[in-house]
């Protein structure tokens, strides 16, 4: 476990801990509690779900249902991560399971780079320990946020809130290589516009749906030209 | 705890549950380059790039208050950085964010 726990505490470890900092002080400032902020983070565990949760937790309109649908549509990409990073956990059919509630975006985008290059029996124990360290740094640095919220000036949090999309942007860019994260890269950043016509819940996952179904296709349509 | 915050985010958690235990089910017999879970990967990582685009051009919350040319400088300085340093993470990060925070305190 050891080795993915220390790649877990370089560059992730910042984007990661920025990110809840800035989620707990947003909860802070929505006068939701502690408890409703660690458990936003380690059971939802995953941003853009966790803030569609926050809004309406701090609406307060007192229906449970759409929010819990915006949640789910924010994060359903976690069903597709979940079947691509499955075969490479490698493990016993149950061992496997135990990575569940860590499939999230900062584990499984460095798991997908790692795992490939490991051997089949390190796979499973270099994502815990990556997994753990993460998981653990979200619910410390969402602790830290909310009790230092009154502390954060504006453009302290905007910068924190930042931290996340460029960490991203930077392991994508590290995948431009390979010619199917490449298409799969750009045709997603191309029809993120097309999903701003959705509605907002539905905007990352249409907008996912369409770009990773059309990069798919011209990667199969490559092939069948060349095969 | 508000009720209904609380009873949201568990029945929010318990499909979270259901859409990553969903997936591990759904991918247990395929292999790694089975048709479906190229899509599926392909599918994640064009999210992610959607993400990110969003988070620059179209953002909600505390970000929304930068301005555009903030976010782009950013990005780009980000991303020249991890270029440059051929593709450290951490420097680029902090060049980016120091360069958000430059382009904040200067528009």
């Amino acid at each position: 476990m050891r080795p993915g726990l220390l790649t877990a505490l370089g560059a992730p470890a910042v984007a990661m801990g920025a990110t809840f900092l800035a989620f707990g002080a947003a909860v802070r400032e929505a006068g939701l509690p502690l408890p409703w902020a660690l458990g936003a983070s380690l059971l939802i565990y995953g941003m853009p779900g966790q803030l569609v949760l926050l809004q309406f937790a701090a609406g307060g309109n007192g229906a449970a249902a759409p929010a819990v649908l915006g949640a789910v549509a924010a994060n359903a990409r976690f069903l597709p991560m979940a079947v691509a990073l499955t075969p490479w956990l490698g493990g016993g059919r149950w061992a496997r399971f135990l990575a569940l509630p860590f499939i999230a975006i900062t584990p499984w985008a460095a798991a997908m780079q790692a795992l490939p290059g490991l051997a089949p029996p390190a796979r499973l124990p270099w994502f815990l320990g990556f997994a753990l360290a993460s998981w653990s740094l979200a619910g410390v640095a969402t602790a830290a946020g909310h009790a230092l919220m009154p502390l954060l000036d504006p453009a302290l949090l905007a910068a924190l809130l930042f931290a996340n999309p460029l960490y991203f942007a930077l392991l994508l860019a590290a995948g431009m290589g390979v010619p199917a994260s490449r298409r799969a890269v750009v045709a997603g950043a191309l029809a993120a516009p097309v999903g701003l016509l959705l509605p907002p819940a539905w905007t990352l996952l249409g907008a996912g749906l369409l770009g990773g179904t059309v990069a798919f296709l011209l990667g199969r349509r490559g092939e069948d030209g060349r095969g | 705890m508000d009720g209904a915050a609380g009873t949201a985010l568990l029945l929010a958690a318990a499909a979270m549950v259901g859409l990553r235990g969903g997936g591990m089910l759904l991918a247990g017999t395929l292999r790694p380059d089975h048709p479906f879970i190229r899509w599926a990967a392909a599918v994640s990582q064009a999210v992610l790039a959607a993400f990110v685009v969003l988070a620059v051009i179209a953002p909600a919350g505390g970000l929304a208050g930068v301005p555009l040319p903030a976010r782009l400088a950013a990005l780009g300085t980000g991303l020249l950085v991890h270029t440059r340093s051929g593709g450290r993470l951490l420097p680029s990060l902090g060049a980016g964010l120091a360069a958000l925070l430059l382009a904040r305190a200067v528009l």
